[in-house]
């Protein structure tokens, strides 16, 4: 896996240490508000930047969006089959609940992926941008093997469940 | 029932005064606008280039002057074309193609790359993007990607 | 200390200073803390809190000093304040009647003290001045062809053109040429145009992205700038325009002019870069206080990758995934460590000169998001 995987996390690297250069910029369109540009419906075009697309595979993307002081990370985390499937929406959901405690957690992902980040520039201004990255990158490489590990529990306790069950009916 | 969205109008957009930028306005201003000819010519260039086997010169072509000022119909003919050229190039050529091409073409091979993970067609050979990805990277470091989030010039 | 580059490091507040000033004599500092202007004296070296400026109730974005030691302060509050230093060390604020209504972003006093302009999200850049008929300050405002927030302004030194720059990505010379304060003689034989009543556009360049800073080298009619992709770039009156790349790749928030052929630039890869230019164009001259391993981390972290890949090939048993996990946090603690050796340990979002000799800076102070303030040997 790490044929692959070592370019797909690379490019992440270097995405959002471009991406992560935000300044304190307050709204210019409410008055005494700063709000981070990127999740605010927009009607200043120029404060978007371009969007970034990493793709290792159709099922396997991040998203970048940046803005002047925000950047929105957005991960699509690999579902093979149905299992899959439940795992990590049962994986996002639990840690969406504690978003608090994750600060640059986003409490729902956007449309279409598994869960997103929102880095504003108070967490660039109290947070050293590498750990950030450093975060990102590991939760990333941490995820996936997570799924895959309680992938193999579940079919290990469904194996015994069922050598358990079906074995009542051996005479 | 239908009046009851008044009160979420947007007001400030009906006031010419109000300044707003919108996509069209953050578009450089182009002198002149590339025809669909002009073009379909550079890629037919390209596949006979990519064909006679020099892809080399063929990448080097795809990336140099993108046609910035076209339609997205046109835009969208060129990048198939460009997409095809570096699927085409094999793994270990890619490291000596990318340190031949000059800072600008760098940048606006980033920008295929990062159009072309965005796309399906593209999303399918997502190792083989990310093989020039990282390429780029360790011969440009991060500068291609700042320069990219940053240009107005879209392909 | 034992790097070269760095001749003093002031560890002031635990938040980030989006702006610093020190006074014509370098015995006050003046930076922004949160919703606050603190001011600090010298002596012997060591700064002490002599005021705190608080009448703003949003983030202070600027401060800067005018060459008569007034202070003057502006916020996101929408307001500007001009600060009065009294006798026995405190200071009187006057409000500035700036008409903007949204938030002002930066400020710069003219080099003759009598008159500062302040930029604005409002799309504006208001020119201020004292009216002794009415005893306040009010302003003029500069409203087309702004379209975006102004985030920088810079004044030539015959305090007539101010440049500005911001997120609409044009470098704007205007005239803020107030009557009665300004002199027609003072812009004779300008190459820059003939006539500059209040509020002209002189020039306009495009750029494309964000304009971050820009500095006027007025004794050989240049301007300096950079821009949010990474990038310094001069300009003349003749619409000559030469760019030159960052090293890092990373954009620079604010740049120096050291003399007629250098620049100093700092920004987001935490550490100041010197550019001079030679008969080729601008060049990349050298990096101040980077530490050597410091390019290689990005890399380096690439490698652990890779190690830890193959580490776990090898391990396919759950017994070790503990060993493997410290294994692992050990490896990230190393990436980490060869990152933070420059002496602001976040993004420097000012840089001011300091100290100089011969029409030469020798000396310049950066402030940054870490709350420091460095001042570098050139």
């Amino acid at each position: 896996m790490s044929q692959s995987l070592r370019p797909y996390l690379t490019a992440v690297r270097y995405s959002l240490e471009a991406a992560l250069t935000l300044t304190n910029f307050s709204s210019q369109e409410v008055e005494r508000h700063n709000r981070p540009e990127i999740e605010v419906p927009n009607t200043s075009a120029e404060l978007l930047l371009q969007p970034m697309h990493i793709a290792r595979s159709e099922t396997e993307q991040v998203l970048i969006e940046p803005s002047v002081n925000s950047v929105r990370i957005s991960l699509m985390v690999k579902q093979a089959d149905e299992i899959e499937q439940i795992l990590v929406h049962k994986f996002t959901i639990f840690l969406e609940q504690r978003a608090e405690a994750f600060h640059i957690l986003r409490r729902v992902p956007i449309k279409g992926y598994s869960i997103s980040f929102l880095i504003t520039n108070k967490h660039t201004e109290s947070m050293k941008t590498g750990k950030l990255v450093d975060f990102i990158i590991e939760f990333m490489e941490e995820v996936d093997k997570e799924i895959s590990e309680m992938k193999l529990f579940l079919n290990a306790r469904a194996r015994f469940v069922a050598n358990e069950y079906l074995g009542e009916f051996v005479y | 029932m239908a009046e009851t969205n008044w009160r979420r109008i947007d007001i400030d957009a009906f006031d010419p005064e109000s300044g707003r930028l919108t996509r069209k306005d953050i578009e450089p201003p182009y002198s002149s606008q590339i025809t669909s000819q002009e073009v379909s010519s550079k890629i037919s260039q390209l596949r006979s280039l990519a064909s006679s086997g020099d892809s080399k010169a063929a990448v080097a072509l795809a990336v140099s002057d993108p046609p910035y000022s076209g339609d997205e119909a046109t835009k969208n003919e060129y990048f198939k074309a460009v997409l095809e050229t570096l699927s085409t190039v094999r793994q270990a050529d890619i490291a000596g193609i990318v340190g031949d091409l000059t800072p600008v073409q760098q940048d606006a091979l980033v920008k295929y790359l990062y159009k072309g993970m965005s796309v399906p067609e593209g999303q399918r050979q997502g190792g083989i993007l990310l093989a020039w990805f990282e390429r780029v990277t360790q011969v440009a470091g991060v500068r291609p990607v700042s320069h990219f989030i940053n240009d107005r010039n879209t392909v | 200390m034992s790097n070269p580059s760095v001749s003093a490091v002031f560890k002031l507040v635990k938040a980030p200073i989006y702006s610093h000033c020190f006074s014509q004599d370098k015995s006050l500092l003046a930076v922004t803390c949160k919703n606050d202007c603190l001011v600090y004296r010298f002596t012997n070296g060591t700064p002490q809190l002599v005021a705190t400026l608080s009448n703003h109730d949003k983030t202070v974005t600027a401060v800067d000093i005018s060459i008569h030691g007034r202070i003057v302060t502006c916020s996101q509050d929408r307001n500007a304040y001009v600060w009065e230093p009294l006798s026995d060390g405190t200071y009187k604020p006057t409000l500035v009647l700036l008409r903007i209504n949204r938030a002002a972003t930066c400020v710069a006093w003219a080099p003759n003290g009598y008159k500062f302009a302040v930029g604005s999200s409002a799309r504006i850049i208001a020119v201020c001045y004292y009216e002794q008929e009415n005893n306040w300050w009010v302003s003029k405002h500069i409203k087309k062809p702004i379209k975006s927030t102004v985030g920088c302004l810079s004044w030539h030194a015959n305090g007539v053109l101010l440049a500005s720059g911001g997120t609409d990505g044009y470098l704007r010379i205007f005239s803020g040429f107030i009557k009665g304060l300004d002199s027609k003689d003072a812009v004779a034989g300008s190459p820059w145009g003939e006539k500059f009543p209040f509020g002209a556009l002189v020039r306009e360049f495009y750029h494309g992205c964000y304009i971050e800073d820009v500095q006027w080298r007025s004794s050989v009619e240049r301007i300096g700038y950079v821009s949010h992709e990474g990038t310094l770039n001069v300009v003349d009156s003749a619409n000559n325009h030469s760019q030159i790349n960052a090293p890092d790749g990373l954009p620079f928030n604010t740049l120096l002019w050291i003399n007629d052929h250098e620049i100093l630039c700092a920004g987001f890869s935490n550490h100041p870069v010197l550019f001079t230019e030679a008969a080729g164009g601008w060049q990349f001259a050298k990096d101040l206080d980077k530490p050597a391993s410091a390019d290689s981390s990005v890399h380096n972290a690439v490698n652990n990758n890779e190690d830890l890949d193959e580490s776990e090939d090898a391990s396919t048993t759950f017994g070790i995934s503990a060993l493997r996990k410290f294994k692992q946090l050990d490896l990230k603690g190393k990436v980490s460590a060869d990152v933070n050796e420059t002496t602001h340990e976040n993004t420097i979002t000012q840089l001011l000169s300091y100290k100089e000799a011969n029409g030469q800076v020798t000396q310049a102070s950066a402030c940054g998001l870490d709350g420091k303030v460095v001042i570098y040997n050139i």
